[in-house]
C-alpha cells in the first residue's frame, strides 16, 4: 500500500512522471526539473556486448566509441565542433545488455543535440583513420590495465564468478579479440543488430516533458530498421559449487586490491530490498557498515574497505571490496571473513535495522535533487519494471523487512566454502 | 581525525547520525582549505551545525585513534601510489614551486606521515579551527531568519582566538624551464607539463580561463554532481590524439589564492616518443602564442562557459561549494560574474596572458617511462 505521507506524496509518481511508449516498441520517459537551465538525457538500446561474436569480444564496445568519430552528415572535427560549440556533451558507450547513450546541453540547445545523437546513432561513418586510432587506444588501455590492481582484481573476480557465461569477459574484450575486429565487423554489426527497436530514454532538467517526447519522436521518426536483429536471451547460469581463489602477480605495487563475492538476487525483484538494507550494514551504513568499523576504523588495515551489492538484469554479485597494504592482505580477510560469520550467524540488531530503514528513506529526495539522479531513478523503474509510484511504495516495502528476513537472505547468498576471492598486488 | 570524536560525540555517532538521515557528510582538503560539508534533508540541518560548531572546539585526537588513523592515511597514499600519474603529477608540482606550499601534496608525504605527532595534529587544529577563520555556506531550502538563529546558537558561544598564520610569498613565475623523470614498470609512458598561473583573484584568471577552454577544453565547475564538457574540438586533442601521437590529453586550471599552476595530462601511446609528443605540445603552444585565437574559439569558449555555469547549479552541493569557495580567494560575486568576466575579455588579453604565462624557458615538463623503455634508450 502506497504511503501517502507529505513528503512521499511529493516524490514522483504515477501523477508526475510523464511515460509514453514510442514507435519500434521504445519508451520515454520524463520529470521536470524546472529551476534547472539545463536538460540531462540518457537511454539505452538493447544491443552490447552480448552480441559479439566469438573471437571478436569487445566488438560493441569499440562499435559504441565509433559512433562518435564521424556520421554521414559531419566528419569528426564537424561533429565535436558542433557538440562543443553549444557547451554540450554526448557519449556513447557499450555495456553487456545495452548500449547507453548520454547527453547534457542548455535547454535551448536540445533540438539541435537530439539530432547530432540520431546521426550518431544511425549513420555512422566508421572512419578508416579513427578505427586505426581507437584500436590503437585500446591496446594502451590494455596495457595500462595490466598494472591496475583494482581493475586486475575485477577482472579475475568476473572470469571465476561468471565461468561460462558472457558476464566472464571484459567488455571492453581482449587484447587478442580486439586487433581480430575489423571494419566491416563493425559494419555489419551496426546494419543488423543495431536500430531504434526497444529504445528506452529518459529526460530531466528545465524541459517540458510532453514537448519534448514530441520532438524526440520527431527526430527520431526517420529512424528504422526494419529487418533489426533482436539480441539472444541471456544464458542461464548457476553459482559455482566451490571456494576459487586467485592472486594477480603485480610486482612493485605499494597497495593490493581485494574482491570476496558471492551471489546477489536478479534484478530488484525477490529479496532485493532485504540484501540492500543487509548490504547496507554489512559494508556501507556510516563509515562502511560492519566491514568499515572492522577493517579500516577499529584495525586501520584499509583506506576503503566495505560491500556493494550490484543490481543488473541477469546473474548478479554481491562484493566485499578492500584496498590495503600487501603484508595486510590475509589479516584484513580475516577481518573480512569474521564479520561475514557474524552476518549470517547472528539477526542484525534491532537499531542497525532502523538505522538503514531511515537511511534508505532519507535518501530518496537528496537522490533526485540534480537532473543525473533524476534520470537515473527513471531509467531504473524502465529496466526492473518497477510502478510509476515506486518511490511511494517504498516506505511500505522496506517497513516489512525483518532483522529475519535480513539473517534468511545472508545465509542464502553469503556460503562461506563458497566464495569467490580474487586479489591483485604484490606476490603473496 | 576530526570525524573521530569530540568530548561529547564519538566518530560512530557523529556518521550514524547523519547516514540515518539519508544524508551523507565528507571533508575535502585542498592548498588552501579544507571543508566539511553536509548534505541531507532540510529537517535535519540543526544536526548538521550542532555537530560542526563541537567539532570546532572539542575534537579529541586521542593518541590510540591517531595511530589507527595514521595507518589508514598511509593505505590512501598507498593506493594512489599504484597510479604512475599519481607519482609524476607529485614530482612536478614539487618542482614547479621552489618554497611555497603549494609544492606539496595535500595528502603529506609517507614520510611525515609517519613522523607527525598527535601534539602536532592537534596544534594545528586548535590554531586553526577558530570561528574568525571559518565560512559557513549554505544552499537548498530552509528559512533564512530561523536558521541564522540556531548558527548564533551554535557557534556564538565558541570563544575565539586569532590563528597564528604563516603566510606564504607567493611565487608569480618558475624560475626557469625543468625536467622531472620518472621510471616504474607500467607499460605505458605519461607526461605531465605545469605552466604557472595567475591566482583567481587576478583579472588574467578569467583570460587565462579562456585559454585553457580553446587549448585543452574547459575544466568543469561542477565538484559534485554532473559532468562537464568534451575536449574533443581543443586544439590539443586535434594535435595530439586525433593525429594519433597520444592515447589521451586533459588540461586542469584551478582556482587558488596564490598563483598556482596550469597543467597538461598526457598518456602515450608507444609509438611516438615523450620527446616527439612534448615537441608537437611546443608547437601548438607557439602557434597560439603567434596568432592567438580565433573569433570562433572565442566564442566557443564563452558559450563552453556559460554551459559549465549552468550545469554547476544542477545541485544544491555544488552551490554551496562555490559559496564558500569563490570566497576562499575573492567574494561571491567571483562566482555570479564569473559569465560576465569572461565576456570582457578580448582577444588581445588573451595573447597578452598567453605570452606572459604559456613560455617554455618557465615551465616544468615530467616524463614517467616504462622501465623497458627506458633502459632500451
Amino acid at each position: 500500500m502506497a504511503n501517502s505521507s507529505p513528503i512521499t506524496a511529493r516524490l514522483p509518481g504515477s501523477d508526475s512522471i510523464f511515460r509514453k511508449t514510442l514507435p519500434n516498441s521504445g519508451t520515454f520517459l520524463a520529470y521536470p526539473n524546472p529551476t534547472s537551465p539545463a536538460v540531462y538525457f540518457r537511454g539505452y538500446l538493447p544491443v552490447g556486448s552480448l552480441s559479439d561474436p566469438e573471437g571478436k569480444n569487445g566488438l560493441s564496445n569499440l562499435h559504441a566509441a565509433m559512433l562518435s568519430t564521424g556520421t554521414q552528415k559531419h566528419e569528426f572535427r564537424q561533429l565535436h565542433t558542433l557538440i562543443e560549440s553549444c557547451g554540450a556533451s554526448i557519449s556513447i558507450s557499450s555495456g553487456y545488455l545495452s548500449t547507453v547513450f548520454s547527453g547534457q546541453c542548455l535547454k535551448e540547445d536540445l533540438p539541435l543535440i537530439l539530432g547530432i545523437l540520431l546521426e550518431m546513432l544511425s549513420q555512422p561513418t566508421f572512419p578508416q583513420a579513427h578505427f586505426e586510432r581507437l584500436q590503437q587506444q585500446l591496446a594502451t588501455i590494455f596495457k595500462i590495465q595490466l598494472q591496475d590492481t583494482e581493475e586486475m582484481a575485477s577482472q579475475a573476480f568476473d572470469r571465476l564468478y561468471y565461468r561460462g557465461h558472457p558476464y566472464a569477459h571484459p567488455e571492453i574484450g581482449y587484447p587478442h579479440t580486439v586487433p581480430a575486429i575489423t571494419r566491416e565487423d563493425l559494419q555489419t554489426f551496426h546494419t543488423e543488430t543495431f536500430g531504434p527497436n526497444g529504445l528506452v530514454v529518459a529526460f530531466a532538467g528545465g524541459m517540458d516533458s510532453e514537448k519534448t517526447a514530441d520532438l524526440f519522436e520527431q527526430v527520431f521518426s526517420s529512424w528504422s530498421v526494419p529487418h533489426q536483429k533482436v539480441q539472444a536471451d541471456l544464458p542461464s547460469w548457476q553459482p559455482h559449487g566451490e571456494a576459487l581463489r586467485e592472486h594477480i602477480v603485480i610486482p612493485e605495487k605499494s597497495q593490493s586490491d581485494l574482491i570476496i563475492g558471492t551471489s546477489a538476487p536478479t534484478g530488484m525483484r525477490g529479496d532485493y530490498q532485504v540484501c540492500a538494507l543487509g548490504n547496507s550494514i554489512l559494508g556501507q551504513f556510516g563509515m562502511m557498515g560492519r566491514i568499515g568499523e572492522s577493517v579500516r576504523e577499529r584495525s586501520g588495515l584499509a583506506y576503503y574497505a566495505g560491500s556493494s551489492l550490484e543490481v543488473g538484469l541477469g546473474p548478479s554479485c554481491w562484493k566485499v571490496t578492500a584496498g590495503v597494504n600487501p603484508d595486510n592482505l590475509e589479516k584484513a580477510m580475516g577481518k573480512i571473513k569474521e564479520e561475514l560469520k557474524r552476518f549470517i550467524n547472528e539477526p542484525v540488531t534491532q537499531e542497525e535495522l532502523s538505522d538503514v530503514k531511515e537511511q534508505a528513506l532519507g535518501h530518496v529526495p537528496l537522490s533526485l535533487e540534480s537532473n543525473v539522479g533524476i534520470v537515473r531513478f527513471l531509467l531504473s523503474l524502465q529496466r526492473f519494471e518497477l510502478s510509476l509510484d515506486y518511490l511511494r511504495e517504498l516506505p511500505a516495502i522496506l517497513e516489512a523487512v525483518s532483522a529475519e528476513d535480513i539473517l534468511a537472505s545472508a545465509q542464502k547468498h553469503w556460503e562461506l566454502d563458497r566464495l569467490v576471492i580474487t586479489s591483485a598486488g604484490r606476490a603473496l | 581525525m576530526q570525524f573521530k570524536g569530540t568530548r561529547t560525540y564519538t566518530g560512530k555517532e557523529m556518521e550514524d547520525t547523519i547516514a540515518r538521515t539519508g544524508g551523507y557528510s565528507n571533508a575535502l582538503t585542498s592548498p588552501d582549505w579544507t571543508t566539511y560539508f553536509h548534505t541531507l534533508p532540510n529537517s535535519a540541518l540543526e544536526i548538521a551545525l550542532r555537530f560542526e560548531s563541537d567539532r570546532m572546539i572539542n575534537s579529541l585526537y586521542e593518541p590510540e585513534e591517531v595511530e589507527t588513523e595514521r595507518t589508514v592515511i598511509l593505505s590512501e597514499r598507498e593506493g594512489n601510489e599504484n597510479d604512475p600519474q599519481f607519482l609524476l603529477a607529485e614530482a612536478v608540482q614539487l618542482a614547479s614551486f621552489s618554497q611555497h606550499p603549494y609544492r606539496n601534496e595535500v595528502l603529506g608525504s609517507t614520510e611525515d606521515l609517519l613522523s607527525l605527532t598527535r601534539d602536532d595534529l592537534y596544534n594545528h587544529y586548535r590554531n586553526y579551527y577558530q570561528p574568525s577563520n571559518a565560512l559557513l555556506c549554505l544552499a537548498g531550502s530552509f528559512d533564512v531568519d530561523s536558521t541564522l538563529a540556531l548558527i548564533k546558537q551554535y557557534f556564538e558561544p565558541i570563544e575565539n582566538r586569532e590563528p597564528i598564520r604563516s603566510i606564504p610569498t607567493p611565487e608569480n613565475e618558475i624560475i626557469s624551464a625543468q625536467s622531472v623523470e620518472l621510471q616504474g614498470p607500467d607499460e605505458a609512458d605519461y607526461i605531465h607539463i605545469t605552466w604557472r598561473s595567475p591566482q583567481a583573484n587576478n583579472p588574467e584568471f578569467f583570460a587565462y580561463t579562456l585559454i585553457e577552454s580553446i587549448l585543452s577544453g574547459p575544466s568543469s565547475l561542477s565538484m559534485f554532481g554532473s559532468g562537464g564538457i568534451g575536449n574533443r574540438s581543443s586544439r590539443f586533442y586535434r594535435e595530439l590524439v586525433e593525429n594519433q601521437m597520444v592515447a589521451s590529453v586533459y588540461g586542469s586550471l584551478s582556482a587558488s589564492i596564490d598563483p598556482g599552476t596550469f597543467s597538461l595530462n598526457l598518456t602515450c601511446r608507444g609509438d611516438h616518443s615523450p620527446e616527439e609528443v612534448i615537441e608537437r605540445i611546443d608547437q601548438v603552444v607557439d602557434q597560439f602564442l603567434t596568432h592567438g585565437p580565433t573569433t570562433e574559439e572565442l566564442t566557443i569558449a564563452l558559450k563552453q562557459a556559460r554551459a559549465n555555469f549552468a550545469y554547476s547549479s544542477d545541485n544544491i552541493t555544488n552551490q554551496a561549494f562555490w559559496l564558500g569557495y569563490a570566497h576562499s580567494f575573492a567574494d561571491y560575486n567571483w562566482f555570479t560574474d564569473y559569465v560576465k568576466r569572461l565576456e570582457q575579455v578580448s582577444t588581445e588579453d588573451i595573447l597578452r596572458v598567453a605570452r606572459l604565462y604559456l613560455d617554455p624557458a618557465h615551465r616544468v615538463t615530467g616524463v614517467y617511462r616504462n622501465r623497458e623503455m627506458f633502459a632500451n634508450g
